[in-house]
């Protein structure tokens, strides 16, 4: 069936699900989400691999809650999907959030999709590790997919605890062949291998200890599963590049510092792939002036370093700068504008993103992406003439 | 004549010179403190909030919140609350938590849905608008005769009432505000404040609504009115369907709550 269809054959079922819980259930629930047509224009003309110069897309988001039992249980729903005019692997449906809480006095139960939030960076999200990222999304890998997993969370006095056992692993989305920016080959998505017997059906296993003391926030973590970070290597019959998901076991610690108006921040993690270990660390400040000059505006400086021990790992010695500007106007209009280099000179990435709410229920974005100096050798050369601008507007219900 | 006789005297004659000698300042605090406790004594409270921010032009949008408060017993303590932003609709499903401090910054984290993220905020910026109102954070707590040196100006009559007239001078090194002057009626329960700007000038007057006896013994305005000086604007701050005392503890307010109300 075409992908298109199954997105309008979701959406359906979407809304008669918010129909029958109103008229039928007389459910009490909350439901909000947006549509948001998007339109990129590639500034360096057509693409390394032939692309096209432009790109328009359309994103959606559902979401959906309701509480049963007295509040003593939930139902969240949060759908998301995007229709890409060029790029199959961008034409998705994903059920971020599709699941069932329950919650006692000190203890919560949940069963379902769900998104975890591990960290405390804006750039270098190191030790968040429970869901896939959709590349196809943006490289930067923000964008997850919805992870079904059993989890526990238990709430103490010395500390909250969580426990998450996943069944079931879902494959990272990679951009297709007309993808732009898209990897230098393509990507084989039929011959997925694993280190594991089990592969997809291996059950994975994460814990994590939680904090609040004083001004610090601390999450401890520890991961055992499939890598979600698959190694790529050239198939040489089919020149393609073949996915190959080892063994991760990793341990982390993110903490946050908030001292008045300043947050420090540091991720860092040890890892074990295939008996070989590695070290992640990445960290930096984030400092506001607030009510600069007496006006009502805000502004923000970022700045962290990411570093990996892992000479092979193309983001090993990184530093991201950013300045986000927070007119604190009715219209929420926001800026925010930085620099991704790294530090060995091998490739610049600067961005400007601005935002401004049009009325009670449209939103303009617009996102400038502008590739500095990139080596040829460097792994990010492939996206070299990717320089874009996009404008998006998101229509909210 | 006794000793005993003259020691009584010398007593009845200090007694009053103690109470004529109650000074402006321990009687805009003693008035201030009683305004304050006329507002409290529940122990949590849950309601739906809305705002209309309207421009010089009487361009109006509206803001719509839902927030629980647990009221703090400790003397030298803030409350707790935690809100879900509902309009505009592009924040929906954003959760503020707040554990708010007499006279340091509050704590306060914020539950982002776009990554799902859990974010400690500063909170160096109590003054700062809230949802682009006239409102600041800090004057959610602006009662609390804690943050405040106080001062007693006189009476004067204020919407045919006679009212106390306060001056006081925020603690807090943080806050947006000088000075602030104000009306408490005789039911202490204040009717209006200015607020003077960190340059000393008239920035805005807060006005106190809709006055609504709770529980039978607390005095909630349902109803602030906010009227920027400087830049015309208006924000108009409406609880809803406020309840008290249903229930909530401690533990619906820490940072794990955030994600039993978030998306």
């Amino acid at each position: 069936m075409n992908k298109s269809y199954t997105i309008l054959l979701y959406f359906f079922l979407y809304l008669c699900l918010l129909i029958l819980s109103k008229n039928v259930f007389a459910l009490e629930y909350k439901s909000y989400g947006y549509i948001q047509p998007e339109f990129s224009y590639f500034i360096d003309g057509k693409g390394k691999y032939n692309q096209s110069e432009d790109k328009s897309s359309v994103f959606g988001q559902g979401t959906f809650i309701t509480y049963l039992h007295e509040d003593s249980s939930k139902i969240t729903i949060r759908a998301i999907g995007r229709y890409d005019d060029k790029d199959n692997n961008r034409t998705y449906f994903d059920l971020q959030k599709f699941k069932y809480e329950y919650f006692l006095d000190d203890a919560t139960l949940s069963i379902g999709n769900d998104i975890i939030f591990w960290g405390v960076n804006e750039s270098f999200h190191v030790v968040d590790i429970i869901n896939q990222s959709n590349l196809a999304e943006n490289l930067a890998g923000t964008k997850k997919l919805g992870q079904p997993m059993l989890a526990l969370s238990l709430y103490d006095e010395i500390g909250d605890v969580s426990i998450y056992v996943m069944p079931y692993f879902r494959e990272r989305i990679f951009p297709g062949n007309n993808g732009r920016p898209r990897y230098a080959a393509e990507i084989e998505k039929d011959t997925v291998s694993y280190e594991s017997s089990k592969e997809e059906k291996k059950v994975d296993i994460a814990i994590r200890f939680s904090k609040v003391v004083d001004d610090f926030d601390i999450g401890i973590s520890h991961f055992r599963g499939n890598a979600r970070d698959p190694e790529l290597t050239v198939n040489q019959s089919t020149l393609k590049l073949d996915q190959y998901y080892p063994i991760l076991s990793q341990t982390s610690i993110d903490i946050q510092a908030t001292k008045e108006s300043w947050l420090y921040k540091l991720e860092a993690l040890t890892g074990k792939v295939e008996s070989e270990n590695h070290i992640k660390i990445a960290g930096g400040v984030e400092y506001t002036f607030y009510g600069v000059n007496d006006s009502p505006q805000d502004l923000g400086i970022v700045a962290e370093y990411l570093f990996d021990d892992r000479s092979s790992n193309p983001f090993n010695n990184e530093t991201a700068l950013a300045i986000r500007w927070n007119k604190n106007d009715i219209y929420a209009t926001t800026l925010l504008a930085g620099a991704y280099l790294d530090l060995r000179g091998d490739s610049n990435r600067f961005f400007c993103e601005y935002e401004k709410r049009l009325s009670d229920d449209l939103k303009l974005f617009l996102d400038a992406s502008l590739n500095g100096h990139i080596n040829s050798k460097d792994f990010t050369y492939a996206f070299s003439e990717d320089s874009s601008l996009t404008i998006k507007i998101a229509k909210y219900f | 004549m006794n000793d005993k006789f003259t020691y009584n005297i010398l007593i009845l004659l200090l007694s009053i010179t103690v109470v004529f000698a109650e000074t402006s300042e321990e009687k805009g605090l003693e008035i201030a403190k009683r305004s304050y406790e006329n507002s409290r004594g529940y122990t949590d409270s849950q309601s739906d909030q809305l705002m209309i921010l309207v421009d010089p032009q009487g361009n109006e949008v509206i803001r719509e919140i839902s927030g629980k408060t647990l009221e703090n017993h400790d003397p030298n303590d803030g409350d707790k609350s935690i809100i879900f932003f509902k309009k505009p609709k592009d924040v929906e499903g954003t959760v503020m938590l707040s554990h708010t401090h007499v006279n340091n910054d509050d704590d306060q984290w914020l539950y982002l849905p776009a990554l799902g993220r859990v974010k400690r905020i500063s909170s160096s910026n109590k003054s700062g608008s809230f949802m682009g109102s006239e409102i600041a954070f800090e004057d959610f707590s602006g009662l609390d005769y804690r943050k405040y040196d106080w001062n007693y100006l006189g009476e004067e009559e204020y919407n045919g009432e006679i009212c106390f007239i306060l001056e006081s001078y925020p603690k807090y090194k943080n806050s947006g505000y000088t000075k602030r002057i104000g009306l408490t009626d005789n039911l202490f329960r204040a009717r209006k404040i200015d607020y003077y700007d960190r340059k000393g000038e008239l920035l805005k007057t807060i006005y106190f609504e809709d006055y609504k006896l709770y529980l039978d013994k607390i005095w909630n305005a349902d109803t602030f009115k906010v009227v920027n000086h400087q830049n015309n604007n208006s924000t108009i701050y409406k609880w809803i369907n406020r309840e008290l005392n249903v229930g909530l503890n401690k533990k619906d307010f820490e940072k794990s709550s955030l994600l039993k109300l978030a998306d």
